[in-house]
């Protein structure tokens, strides 16, 4: 316990524990001390020189940023000195910046523009012209760069050393010509760029998806959680005239640290696209027909009404969940136990299990002495969890080991375990905790660690364990009992009773198990042969094409209630948008088609009260495990690998990130096979199945033997192949050609 | 009138000392061998600390003290041999390192045995190739001969050195930022606190030292510390290499006790050029304020040099006469920093950058009657705010001459010459 010290600041009494900086003591007494490099997550810089105080018995004046508060120090926020030493500061950043707030995007925000106001002077001395710098500068795929706006606080580039790790900006030439830029003088890439403008005190960073596009004043917000991953990153919703100009993190958010990530920020292209669908369509042949709310609601009534009095409720079948509200999974659930439906499974992609049954927190993860990650990478899977595994790691010390055939790939320094005995030997000899982070696949994987578990808890080691969903509410729809009950059939089992006929109705919400569901042809089967297909969706999926009827339904910004995080944390979700006119939420489809079907619902108060006792009991159930893939022989084992950007839906109709999305590509061992980036290659199982063009990417981390493709690419299905194909590469088209020896 | 006392200078240009055995024969490395034979490494400190040798960096932070803000931690520590001499005027260092190397190499040993040092580093100024050469080959004949490496002199105690060559910025001589350049990263200063004697090379207790700082260990060890008292003032003891340059007959590096005046200086350095009149001295380096002709018996040392307005620095003494332009002087120093500020912090980086703007504006012919004023103001508000030394390096050279030469600056702007006589 560290002692309290008293500071006297502009005649001000604050009492602080030891060692605050005398920015953040100054805060606690609403003295607000102007700063521009300083930033509470980066910490002190000492750059920009704009925290000039005055403190008694010191001869200069001292940075606010980098003094620790002592005991009896008097501080002058004001006095004429401080003041004229920020106002020197102030007028020497103003000297070459270019002045053109009108038709800068931070107007108003900026708190250059800000701090000029309250300190500055009203003209400058600069009897010279203004220096020029590159303007407009393509940073990358979503950043521009004015480099005459910036005044080199350096927050984008230590945001991206102290933060993310990865070290791909820094500062380039010096004195005044110094400039921001990248590295290696290539594109800004990485999964955070969208929060360096949010840092950038100025407007010298900017999102592409944004410029121009509006004045901050004229933005209405509406805080929400977001719906992109399962971490559930507190979100800032700005709109202007019905539209979704951009998001903004919250700084204070316990969940995301105060970062977000650029498929949170920047997927949000997809409301306004124009493929939406809008309208409940009907096929009738090869034609889709607009129908009404009515006739649709009609339609799937007369449907399910009809399934059950021929074969009985087990001829109903309802896939998906892991993309609604927590309210929605519960509604969908209520109306199954009604109907008598068993079949319902929210586990259409390769997740098996949401949770390990304890509520947590992500500030816990940052706090372990020991992270073990198993299954596709948090990076990939989770980025803002993957961010506090960096600061574990970077800040705290923590080890991190990545457990099985894929590495956690996280910009910092990683052990590697491919078996229990090496993981238990990879362990270092203190910690009081260590976390678990898996991607909820492997059950058998998870049986081994469950033991490893038990063990490390029997020694005394606080444990916390994360399964990241790959549907942001997977927890909540497992919780919420979308899962079969009572001898009903799970996903697969539901696809295969689809294809043998023994289905007549199947729903599909919050889904899109073409593209996601580890075997594409079985669904592709399914779908063919169910009299009746029913599907929710914002846009035409592979999944919704093979539909009898589409519903339209509201994205996430366009919806109200609940969501459950990775950590078993309830969210709020907060409308920001207007739905387009003639979509509902899927909340609202289930309350519309109980009153068709005079099913009761309960009311508001009792699906909370459900909510908040359902969830944290994750449930542990005995299934099926998908079929064993048959052993290769053919040298090369065909694996799904997630991508932030991957996704047939909301990111494949969204042109704001269209830049972002991952191409074909087959990521393989360096030297595998020959193989080269760039390289093309098709590539094709045993039963003939095949995918072609896939490029060339090879990489350290990954197991030889392995080849990876991206998951969820509409234009390159994964799910072609089982997880565990035996594949052979054919037509490989050498991006070099080949040297004679 | 006082004269040259040659003492880290001894032997040059008479002797090849750039040879271990001749450095040998003239009693080198004899003190390292006894500092491991006789002293303890804590008596080596208390020595050091007795004499008041002061850094002959510029900062003339007293050495002995500075070693014993190493923290007791255990971590491992480090001596980094700072020998990036480029303060405009200074070229001590670069003499020191050519012609005595070996003088050095022991001071480092010795330095880095007082604070239990087992890897020392030496940062040598890019452009010092030569002296990179001679030094690294009398690296090379002193590890040969069992001064660096393992168990040195028979000794229990490991050294080992390593040489680094700078790649030509002036920031690099700070030493926060030649830390940073040592460890590969952007030559820019660190913020302190923490300060290198916390946190300096790779995060570990660390000691920056000048080289001719270093090179006085030896010295200071074989005459003992009151000897080294014996000349100077109370807090200025000692000798000290000062290299002069500018209107003199003679310039060149000339070795003096503290204490010498500046008439004496210039007197040792041969007289004013041509007879003329010494108007103004810049006694510290690029970075010091001038002094005038009627201050010319002001003592060469710390606190009088500072009491006149100016500083001792790296004790480079520039010595102008009559004819000098001190619009173009000051210009010359001004465009140097601006050139050399690595642009983190604002006042350095925007004002530097301003103040060369005007006055190469003023040089043009186009001068404004505000100009003065901006070259006063701009100066004085950019100094003692930046995050390290060379942002208050700026003003005193152009302050203390734009006060003292206001007519050259004026003379500019009410009749615009494209060409002046230099």
């Amino acid at each position: 316990m560290s002692k309290d010290v008293t500071v006297t600041i502009d005649g001000v009494s604050v009492t602080v524990p030891e060692g605050t900086l005398l920015v953040e003591a100054a805060k606690k007494v609403d003295h607000e001390i102007p700063v521009y490099c300083y930033h509470p997550k980066l910490g002190p810089a000492g750059l920009c020189r704009i925290c000039l105080v005055e403190i008694e018995k010191m001869p200069k004046l001292q940075i606010a940023c980098n003094t620790p508060v002592t005991d009896g120090m008097v501080v002058h926020t004001s006095s004429k000195n401080a003041t004229e030493g920020r106002r020197a500061v102030l007028e020497f950043l103003l000297l070459n910046h270019p002045l053109d707030c009108p038709i800068c995007d931070k107007g108003g925000e900026c708190d250059l523009q800000d701090y000029v106001m309250a300190y500055g002077q009203g003209a400058s001395r600069l009897a010279d012209a203004k220096m020029h710098k590159p303007k407009a500068v393509d940073l990358g795929p979503t950043i521009v760069l004015d480099e005459e706006r910036c005044i080199l606080c350096l927050r984008c580039v230590r945001f991206d050393e102290i933060v993310t790790n990865e070290h791909s900006l820094r500062t380039e030439d010096r004195g005044a010509h110094a400039i921001i830029a990248t590295a290696t003088g290539e594109a800004y890439r990485s999964s955070f760029t969208g929060n360096v403008t949010e840092l950038c005190p100025v407007g010298a960073l900017t999102s592409k998806t944004y410029r121009f596009k509006s004045r901050p004043w004229d933005l209405h917000r509406t805080p929400t959680s977001c719906l992109q991953c399962s971490v559930g990153c507190r979100l800032n919703i700005d709109e202007r005239h019905g539209e979704v100009l951009r998001t903004m993190s919250d700084p204070d958010d316990a969940i995301s640290d105060g970062w977000l990530c650029d498929r949170g920020r920047y997927n949000i292209g997809f409301y306004h696209d124009e493929r939406r669908i809008t309208t409940p369509l009907l096929r009738t042949g090869e034609q889709w027909v607009q129908i009404s709310w009515d006739e649709a609601i009609e339609q799937w009534a007369a449907s399910l009404k009809e399934s059950a009095a021929a074969d009985g409720p087990q001829s109903i079948g309802v896939l998906g969940g892991g993309r609604l509200l927590n309210e929605e999974a519960f509604l969908l659930r209520h109306l199954c136990d009604a109907l008598g439906v068993k079949n319902v499974d929210w586990r259409t992609g390769r997740q098996r299990f949401a949770s390990h049954a304890a509520r947590n927190s992500l500030a816990e993860l940052e706090n372990a002495g020991v992270i073990v990650t198993h299954g596709r990478p948090p990076s990939q899977m989770a980025p803002i969890l993957d961010l506090r595994i960096r600061k574990a790691v970077s800040h705290n010390g923590a080890r991190l080991i990545s457990f099985g055939e894929l590495g956690a790939d996280a910009f910092v320094a990683e052990k590697h375990a491919n078996t229990l005995d090496e993981l238990r030997a990879a362990l270092p000899a203190q910690y009081e905790r260590i976390a678990f982070v898996s991607d909820g696949v492997s059950r058998p994987l998870d049986a081994a660690l469950a033991g490893l578990r038990d063990e490390l808890a029997a020694a005394g080691k606080q444990i916390v364990s994360y399964v990241l969903g790959e549907q942001p509410n997977a927890r909540g729809a497992d919780a919420l009992g979308l899962v079969p009950s009572g001898g009903g059939l799970d996903a697969r089992g539901m696809l295969e009773a689809a294809r043998d006929g023994k289905l007549r109705t199947l729903a599909i919400f919050g889904a899109n198990p073409m593209l996601r569901f580890p075997d594409r042809a079985l669904v592709e089967a399914a779908l063919a042969r169910v009299p009746f297909t029913i599907v929710s969706e914002l846009f035409m999926t592979q999944t919704a094409e093979r539909a009898n009827v589409i519903l339209p339904a509201r994205g996430p910004f366009e919806k109200t209630g609940t969501t459950t995080n990775v950590a078993g944390e309830i969210l709020d979700i907060r409308a920001g948008l207007h739905a387009p006119e003639g979509t509902l939420a899927d909340g609202e489809m289930f309350a519309v088609l109980a009153d068709a079907l005079g099913i009761a619902l309960p009311d508001v108060h009792a699906i909370r009260l459900a909510i908040e006792s359902a969830v944290g009991n994750g449930l542990q159930r005995d299934e099926a495990q998908p079929p064993k893939p048959r052993a290769s022989t053919m040298g090369l084992i065909i694996r799904h690998i997630e991508h932030i950007f991957s996704g047939g839906g909301t990111s494949a109709f969204d042109a704001h990130i269209a830049a972002l999305r991952p191409g074909p590509a087959l990521l393989v061992a360096r030297g595998e096979a020959g193989l080269e980036d760039g390289d093309v290659v098709d590539v094709v199982a045993v039963d003939g199945t095949r995918l072609d063009k896939l490029t060339v990417r090879t990489g350290n981390r990954i197991a030889r033997g392995n080849v990876f493709v991206i998951d969820g690419l509409p234009e390159a299905p994964a799910n072609l192949f089982a997880d565990g194909a035996a594949v052979s590469i054919e037509n490989v088209r050498k991006v070099r050609e080949p040297v004679e020896a | 009138m006082a004269s040259i006392t040659p003492v880290l200078m001894k032997g040059i240009g008479e002797l090849n000392l750039r040879e271990i055995d001749v450095y040998k024969t003239q009693g080198g490395y004899a003190q390292l061998e006894r500092a491991l034979r006789e002293l303890a490494s804590e008596d080596v400190v208390k020595m050091t600390d007795a004499s008041v040798l002061r850094g002959r960096g510029g900062a003339g932070f007293p050495t002995g003290r500075k070693w014993q803000f190493l923290p007791n931690n255990g971590e491992p520590r480090y001596l980094v041999c700072n020998c990036d001499e480029a303060e405009p005027g200074t070229f001590k260092d670069h003499q020191l390192l050519e012609e005595t190397p070996h003088q050095v190499i022991e001071g480092i040993a010795i330095g880095s045995y007082a604070i239990g040092c087992h890897h020392a580093f030496i940062y040598i100024r890019g452009e010092f190739k030569r002296g990179y050469e001679i030094f690294r080959d009398a690296v090379a004949q002193a590890r040969a001969a069992g001064y660096i490496g393992k168990g040195i002199c028979g000794s229990n105690y490991d050294l080992e050195l390593t040489l680094h060559r700078g790649a030509g910025a002036y920031i690099c001589g700070e030493e926060t930022a030649l830390l940073n350049s040592l460890e590969g990263r952007r030559g820019e200063p660190r913020l302190k606190p923490p300060f290198p004697a916390v946190k300096g090379l790779y995060q570990k207790p660390t000691v920056v030292n000048n080289v001719e700082t270093l090179a006085y260990l030896p010295w200071i060890l074989k005459n003992g510390p009151e000897w080294f008292k014996a000349v100077g003032t109370e807090r200025s003891t000692g000798y000290k290499v000062v290299s002069i340059s500018g209107h003199v007959n003679k310039p060149g590096n000339y070795e003096v006790a503290l204490g010498t005046t500046i008439r004496e200086l210039i007197e040792i350095a041969g007289g004013m050029r041509q007879g003329r009149k010494c108007v103004a001295v810049q006694p510290g380096g690029g970075s010091s304020a001038c002094i005038f002709e009627e201050q010319l018996d002001v003592p060469f040392e710390y606190e009088s040099l500072a009491e006149a307005g100016s500083m001792l620095g790296s004790g480079a003494m520039v010595v102008f006469d009559e004819t000098t332009d001190f619009v173009k002087a000051a210009h010359s120093l001004v465009r140097f920093f601006a050139h050399e500020s690595c642009g983190q912090c604002t006042p350095c980086r925007e004002g530097g950058h301003w103040l060369q703007a005007t006055l190469e504006r003023i040089l043009c012919g186009e001068g404004l009657e505000s100009d003065i004023e901006i070259l006063k103001s701009a100066s004085h508000q950019l100094t003692g705010i930046n995050l390290c030394p060379l942002g208050d390096s700026i003003e005193p050279f152009l302050g203390s001459v734009i006060h003292r030469f206001e007519d050259q600056f004026r003379s500019y702007i009410k009749q615009p010459r494209t060409k002046v006589a230099s």
